[in-house]
């Protein structure tokens, strides 16, 4: 009777600790999307089909290579309001210096006028290198802003939600007075194929988010730089102490998160097939909240690239069912909202309980 | 173990997502571009119709009314509604169109962010062979095929501001003063503000000896960048006595800077700015009724709403998955001159007396 009873009760504890396994390990989210997905199909049976499927994934690359530059920041305890104003900016001086013709009517009088853009269009306007080349000055442009911000936390050490909203103010400003609210159109048809064509079966935006990708899961994972930034998100004098040159951590994690900005920028518009001074103005909630909901820590120290995809898997499928399931606005962004915060109720509990665990397995009991 | 278990959840789901691919007979035929005139697929339940609307935004009373209008008229068919809407970002207003052409919706009505936007997802309906409906603000571009529904922006609110000037010029014959005329300009991506200045202008363009240089005042469709443009506009050139607004919800805007001023009192009282507007809302029909402004122009919401709706069901019927024309609401202005005969005539004092 007692061997049956402590028989129940092994049972009882390993059913408990798979249940605290998922719930810790770092797939939750992951296991949640794809639970979440299956139990969406039967009621929303266009979830799967085709083209529903390529539109949540084409919805996925821009908002993954921005979270991904977000993700940097978080690491290291700050955040970067910026990127949205980042956005807007890149957006319409790429596609200035690549539009095949500007009407004097609408952009006589604007400041680019003369010197930047004409009736002829921009400066690369016709060029074969106009593409290439727009988008490496999107992405120059994207990492200069970057450092700006980096350069006010890391050497002054001003808090980085203050830096970030005054930049994104400012360039929110800027970006609407750079063409006076017009959006610019005329762009090339291959950078209009960069945000909707494929190369064989994968987006060419697929295929240079996953470059970013990876090469910013190689840094975090790999390199000692990536070691740094987990270090000083976690305890920045200790890593002063250490010997981190934290300042120059700093530094780099803003300017890749303006960089990723840029690179969203990029495929937000080629997809829209135009520039926008105004374009991203309200995804900042979407930016922060997919990393977070990957497992992202706004405290610092801790996130990772993968975790911050799952995170914008969950997001995107998430709106994109809500969507599916034709709900009023507000509901989706009540929806939204409560998902966030369920996400960083989570991360607390998930902390909580991990460092609960390490303190009882340390103290071998 | 447990990236073992991660990695054959994740090949199942692309497993799930790739056997959705294939088992989506229906999608090849609508992968296409060309302009072919094949009739849009019917849906599940056989005959009904399926129509999306995609909005921008909610907050004026002129939108309000569109959605209304558009909403109760396809559902007294009969009709499914699915809708949408973008909160004024231009890129999630794409997003949306493309997840409703997923639903495979027999046509599309768009309000859309601005005239750019329109050409975006005018695109997006014509690869998917869907026919669109461009509602009141119409695409900056003739590239693709779609029925846009539009105002004569211009012409109504050189209708607006004549009867704005003729007051202009009776104020200054009695006083000698020349008047300074302020436009609040909307959102210049739309063609409908572009439309309105235009008409402003050549309305006042009419009488150069009465006016000084016109100020603009950008306001974005947006409240509060309006406030405080109108506010810094006002204290720069204290002597503004002439505002032509390019939208009505921005009279209680004007009213919040001019009140404190002394300067909001009705027609013909000492003080009084000439006023108007264009869109011929509720509000606008309250301050023409009180004497406080001169008058709007009028966009007919519900004409729109009907010229939208029939030119859709009609394409739909005919098989054509691309029509490509203009339907015109010719609009009008109500003034204090002809309140009495037209005064019924405007959508704004119709909701306000239901």
């Amino acid at each position: 009777m007692s061997a049956l009873k402590s028989e129940t009760h092994r049972q009882k504890k390993s059913a408990k600790q798979i249940i605290q396994g998922v719930f810790l390990s770092e797939y939750f989210i992951l296991i949640m999307s794809l639970i979440y997905f299956v139990c969406v199909i039967p009621l929303a049976p266009r979830i799967i089909s085709k083209s529903n499927l390529l539109n949540l994934l084409s919805n996925l690359w821009p908002l993954l290579v921005i979270a991904i530059g977000q993700t940097f920041v978080l690491l290291l305890g700050g955040i970067d309001l910026s990127q949205v104003s980042i956005i807007g900016v890149t957006s319409v001086i790429g596609t200035a210096l690549m539009s095949s013709s500007f009407d004097p009517a609408i952009f006589e009088g604007t400041p680019l006028w003369g010197w930047l853009i004409n009736e002829n269009g921009g400066p690369l306007a016709g060029s074969a290198a106009a593409v290439p080349v727009s988008i490496c000055v999107m992405l120059i442009i994207g990492t200069l802003i970057g450092l700006f911000n980096g350069f006010f936390v890391a050497k002054f050490k001003m808090p980085p939600f203050m830096v970030t909203l005054v930049t994104q103010m400012f360039l929110l400003s800027f970006a609407i007075y750079l063409t006076q609210s017009r959006n610019i159109m005329g762009l090339p048809e291959s950078f209009s194929a960069f945000g909707r064509k494929s190369l064989g079966f994968i987006p060419y935006a697929a295929i240079f988010v996953v470059v970013i990708a990876l090469a910013a899961h190689f840094i975090l994972a790999k390199m000692v730089l990536g070691k740094w930034i987990y270090a000083t998100g976690e305890n920045e004098v200790a890593s002063i102490v250490s010997g981190v040159p934290t300042k120059k951590v700093t530094l780099f994690c803003y300017a890749m998160s303006g960089f990723c900005a840029a690179a969203g920028s990029a495929i937000y518009s080629a997809r829209l097939g135009m520039g926008r001074p105004t374009l991203g103005e309200d995804i900042m909630m979407d930016i922060v909240g997919a990393a977070i909901i990957g497992g992202t820590s706004l405290s610092g120290g801790k996130g990772k690239v993968i975790w911050t995809l799952f995170g914008v898997f969950f997001f995107t499928l998430l709106f994109n069912t809500l969507n599916l399931f034709n709900l009023s606005y507000f509901t989706i962004n009540i929806v939204k909202g409560l998902v966030i915060l369920a996400a960083a109720f989570l991360d607390v509990i998930r902390t909580k309980l991990m460092t609960r665990m390490s303190i009882v397995n340390g103290a071998g009991v | 173990m447990k990236k073992r278990v991660s990695i054959l959840l994740a090949l199942t789901m692309l497993a799930t997502m790739f056997v959705g691919c294939a088992d989506k007979k229906s999608e090849e035929s609508t992968g296409g571009s060309s302009g072919g005139t094949s009739s849009t697929s019917s849906n599940d339940d056989g005959g009904s119709k399926t129509i999306a609307l995609c909005t921008e935004d909610l907050e004026t009373e002129f939108w309000v009314a569109a959605h209304e209008a558009i909403v109760d008229t396809l559902e007294e068919q009969g009709i499914k509604v699915i809708e949408t809407n973008c909160q004024g970002d231009a890129n999630k207003q794409l997003e949306q169109v493309k997840d409703v052409i997923t639903q495979d919706v027999d046509g599309i009505i768009v309000i859309p962010k601005d005239g750019d936007t329109a050409v975006a997802v005018t695109k997006e309906a014509n690869n998917a062979d869907i026919p669109i409906v461009i509602f009141n603000r119409p695409p900056t571009s003739d590239e693709g095929a779609n029925i846009t529904v539009v105002c004569d922006n211009a012409t109504v609110a050189e209708a607006c501001v004549d009867y704005m000037v003729e007051e202009a010029e009776k104020k200054f014959d009695k006083t000698g003063e020349k008047l300074t005329p302020l436009i609040m300009v909307g959102d210049l991506g739309d063609p409908n503000a572009i439309a309105r200045k235009e008409g402003f202008y050549t309305a006042i363009e009419k009488k150069p000896e009465i006016f000084n240089e016109a100020i603009e005042v950008p306001t974005e469709w947006d409240a509060a960048t309006a406030l405080a443009n109108l506010q810094s506009a006002v204290q720069a050139t204290p002597d503004v006595d002439f505002i032509f607004t390019s939208s009505d919800f921005l009279f209680p805007t004007i009213q919040s800077v001019l009140e404190p001023l002394g300067k909001w009192v009705k027609v013909g009282e000492e003080g009084h700015v000439i006023m108007g507007g264009l869109d011929g809302d509720a509000t606008a029909g309250e301050l023409i009724d009180e004497g406080m402004i001169e008058g709007t122009g009028v966009q007919d919401v519900y004409n729109e709403a009907d010229l939208a709706i029939s030119g859709l069901l009609d394409a739909i019927e005919a098989g054509e998955t691309q029509p490509d024309e203009i339907r015109e609401d010719p609009g009008f202005a109500l003034t204090q001159g002809n309140l009495k005969e037209k005064r019924m005539d405007m959508w704004g004092n119709v909701i306000r007396e239901q």
